[in-house]
């Protein structure tokens, strides 16, 4: 079986946790035998042909640059937003993509969508994506471009059936899916609401819509995603299949503990931006350090709330009891685990969380924001409302004052994470995939 | 008669590495060996030796008619020590002529009047017992950091034998109507008050090499007229100072030497000293040669020589600064009651003002000078490197 698969992300191209994701999840199809040629949003128009499984560790990083661009970027670039602009297709879209292109994308669309064999519905999806696709942001001329290769990867190659990751990737795989016949999956590891901790931007919704519509099957991360998607998007449940994300840790991974303070350290781990509530921690860790005030809470990340974050704790007077970290590399992120006793995900809504799983990998004990996916898969964890930052500092207290607690649960959410592998959400997706291909066959 | 009186600010904080997260609890040295190192030897060979030795040229030319003075930091002279001898040796000699009066000030630089008045003091006693031991000079001029300056100041500084006279900036919003040429007292009549004459001082530290200024290029004819003018305001005949205080990184570091700042300097004195109702004296000069009743100046509020409002918000204005001096000054206090020599020397090298400077976020014309003089890329930077270091101290204490 092989798979033509689009993603915005995949190592060393990192913004989020989707390119972990993608990759732990393409790497256990590849174990189980299933081929697929990835395409990431590079430079140069190039796809990545993955055979077997070590492929996954060894994509020619001519084109991906690791060292520039995961430490740069990483510590260059503030907001995700702006990696993106510089990870993604051209670093200047306005000269590298000629009016020429635009023109030809428009063409496509008369080509494929205006011919008589397609249905009024079908129009419809088409033009609710194109219209929304028509932004003037750097980000949207990279999904445009993107957009635009696809036409060659669905012709040219053969593959049995399309996997395309979150909205960036969706009309890339609308479009292959035109162009081939092949079934399509769409993959939804955060929607819109997700990303923006509200609303949002209208066009990502008929984007991640026109999609969802499009395709012969929607995989949803968690339980708390495909509740948002048949919610938010009126996706019908029959084409929605649940596959929990899993996690692995590198060989490499020392798991000893090395303190960096004398005081109980709390740590809160991600990107710094609304989705992941860290403001919530903040909150949290002014209630503590009132009880507390030896602890210490750790903000390890950067995002766009960063400097936000930064003149508030200032403003709140916590002393050196809240410190930022910045950017961390892999092994930085570890050092820090290792320091910590305390995990907060403090989440105002996480499709699923990997972080929380590599932490308690740690042996660390776990407070897991109950808007989240994670949360279904552990139980060795606490599990509280983001908003409920009253009950997250007594929960925190209580740990601190109990450290013989804090630590046993810490041990029996390692040994409880360490059962979670890919390949069984890998072994999941391929009989997803098989359903999906002998329906096809069927059909034809 | 009017006399110039010229006072030199001399100063190099220790400035801190980029202290992360994960060097905490490491024991690595905070301070950035490197880097202080690096503009030691720079501001030494752009500013301090050539200055020294034109001013020491320059005394000597005019046999004791001309004369200086200077506030010299205790970090600054420790890094003299440790970057750059040659540069104390030159003060040394400077300071064997005669002509030269040193000022007194906090070791650090530091802004501890505000936050504890008994670290001031030591730091004030630590800085007389320097000034004794390198220059064998005993201060009787205060200035406090960057010329911070209130009543309450003033009753600390007479508490401490010695010191007659206190120099601070020349505030509008203080003086009115009154001239910044005239010796005052502080508000309790106790002590001598010189202050600083901000346009004329500015005119040399800030505009001398802006092209955009009317009055560029500044000569020394059109500077010694406008001084020469001041004298026309003189009334039965009392005596006027004129305050020309600045950083004497002004001299080849703030104006570069092909600005011709050395030029001025090396003209300006012989100007001055040949018209017959002109001269130089240093601060304590000042006190013998008031020859009228020094109205008293109060100072409810403190002043500052720095930025356009003159007052304390370049160091505590926003809430990074505040959250960092006031968590400074608890450590510092634990650091004491532990008795811990070590740490108390690198608690009182944090307590330097430059420090607080650094996480200023006026944006505007300021705010470029404050840009200038950070060695961070941004105030949120140095104030994420100044915590990590507080909390890395405050391991070591426990």
């Amino acid at each position: 079986m092989k798979i033509l698969m689009y993603s915005w992300e995949f190592p060393p191209l990192i913004s989020g946790g989707l390119a972990m994701a993608c990759y732990g999840m393409v790497k256990g199809l590849l174990s189980q035998g299933i081929k697929i040629d990835l395409v990431l949003p590079t430079k140069e128009m190039v796809y990545f042909p993955l055979r077997q499984e070590s492929d996954a560790d060894t994509l020619p990083t001519v084109f991906l640059d690791p060292i520039l661009h995961s430490r740069f970027v990483q510590e260059k670039f503030e907001t995700l937003q702006e990696k993106l602009e510089y990870i993604g297709i051209s670093t200047r879209p306005e000269t590298y993509f000629q009016l020429a292109e635009i023109q030809h994308f428009l063409s496509i669309k008369k080509e494929y969508w205006l011919s008589d064999t397609v249905t009024h519905e079908e129009q419809d999806l088409w033009n609710e994506m194109t219209t929304q696709l028509t932004g003037d942001e750097d980000l949207m001329k990279k999904v445009q471009e993107f957009t635009v290769r696809a036409e060659r990867y669905a012709a040219a190659l053969s593959f049995d059936l399309i996997h395309a990751h979150d909205w960036l990737t969706y009309p890339a795989g609308m479009l292959s899916k035109k162009i081939s016949g092949k079934p399509l999956i769409v993959h939804i590891h955060a929607t819109e609401f997700d990303r923006a901790g509200g609303p949002g931007d209208e066009r990502i919704h008929k984007i991640e819509h026109a999609g969802m519509m499009y395709a012969d099957m929607v995989i949803a991360v968690s339980q708390y995603t495909a509740q948002m998607i048949m919610s938010r998007y009126r996706i019908d449940t029959g084409r929605i299949r649940i596959v929990h994300n899993a996690f692995s840790m590198p060989d490499d991974a020392v798991y000893a503990k090395r303190r960096l303070f004398k005081g109980p350290t709390i740590l809160f781990l991600g990107r710094i931006t609304i989705q992941k509530g860290p403001d919530y921690f903040l909150e949290i860790a002014e209630r503590v350090l009132k009880v507390h005030p030896d602890a210490r809470f750790i903000m390890a990340g950067t995002g766009d709330m960063s400097r936000k974050l930064l003149r508030k704790s200032a403003s709140l007077r916590l002393k050196t009891g809240f410190l930022f970290s910045g950017f961390l590399n892999r092994k930085q992120v570890e050092r820090v685990l290792r320091a910590s006793d305390i995990y907060v995900l403090p989440s105002v809504s996480e499709p699923f969380g990997i972080a929380p799983l590599e932490a308690m990998a740690y042996g660390i004990a776990a407070i897991i924001s109950k808007q989240s996916g994670v949360a279904e898969v552990v139980n060795h964890a606490f599990k509280i409302d983001y908003w409920d930052v009253d009950l997250m500092a007594e929960t925190i207290n209580h740990l601190i004052e109990h450290p013989d607690i804090c630590k046993k649960l810490g041990s029996d959410g390692k040994k409880e994470v360490n059962r979670i592998q890919w390949d069984d959400a890998a072994d999941k997706i391929r009989i997803l995939y098989s359903q999906i291909l002998s329906d096809f066959i069927r059909r034809q | 008669m009017l006399n110039v009186v010229f006072y030199f600010q001399v100063h190099q904080p220790y400035r801190l590495r980029h202290v992360n997260l994960l060097d905490i609890g490491q024991n690595i040295d905070l301070f950035d060996d490197k880097l202080n190192r690096q503009v030691m030897k720079k501001v030494s060979e752009k500013c301090y030796l050539p200055t020294n030795s034109l001013l020491l040229r320059l005394i000597k030319l005019h046999e004791g008619k001309f004369k200086i003075s200077y506030s010299i930091t205790g970090v600054a002279i420790e890094q003299f020590k440790l970057y750059a001898p040659e540069v104390l040796d030159s003060f040394k000699e400077l300071a064997d002529t005669g002509c030269v009066e040193f000022i007194g000030e906090t070791y650090y630089h530091s802004l501890s009047v505000l936050f504890d008045t008994n670290e001031f003091l030591d730091q004030v006693s630590m800085h007389r017992k320097l000034m004794r031991d390198e220059f064998g000079y005993e201060t009787s001029t205060f200035r406090n950091t960057e010329l911070i300056y209130q009543d309450r100041l003033s009753d600390l500084v007479f508490e401490i034998e010695g010191f007659k006279t206190i120099i601070t900036e020349g505030v509008d919003r203080i003086l009115q109507w009154r001239s910044p040429l005239y010796a005052y007292k502080n508000y309790s009549k106790d002590l001598n008050l010189l202050l600083k004459y901000y346009k004329l001082s500015d005119d040399i530290a800030f505009r001398f090499s802006n092209r955009e200024w009317p009055e560029y290029p500044l000569t020394v004819d059109k500077f010694v007229n406008w001084i020469d003018h001041l004298t026309l305001e003189e009334k039965k005949n009392r005596n006027q100072f004129l305050n020309l205080f600045m950083d004497y990184e002004t001299f080849g570091e703030h104006q570069w030497a092909e600005t011709g700042i050395f030029d001025f300097m090396e003209h300006f004195p012989a100007e001055v000293l040949k018209r017959s109702n002109l001269g130089f004296v240093t601060p304590n000069e000042t006190t013998h040669l008031a020859n009228y009743q020094q109205e008293s100046l109060s100072f409810p509020d403190a002043v500052s020589w720095a930025d356009e409002q003159r007052d304390l918000s370049a160091w505590l204005e926003n809430d990074m600064q505040k959250n960092a001096i006031e968590t400074m000054y608890d450590l510092l206090h634990r650091v004491k009651q532990k008795g811990d020599e070590k740490l108390l020397e690198i608690a009182r090298k944090l307590t330097t003002s430059d420090h607080f400077y650094y996480m200023s976020t006026k944006y505007f014309q300021d705010g470029d000078v404050h840009k200038y003089f950070s060695p961070y890329d941004s105030p949120d930077q140095a104030y994420i490197y100044y915590i990590n270091a507080l909390a890395d101290l405050e391991e070591r204490l426990s």
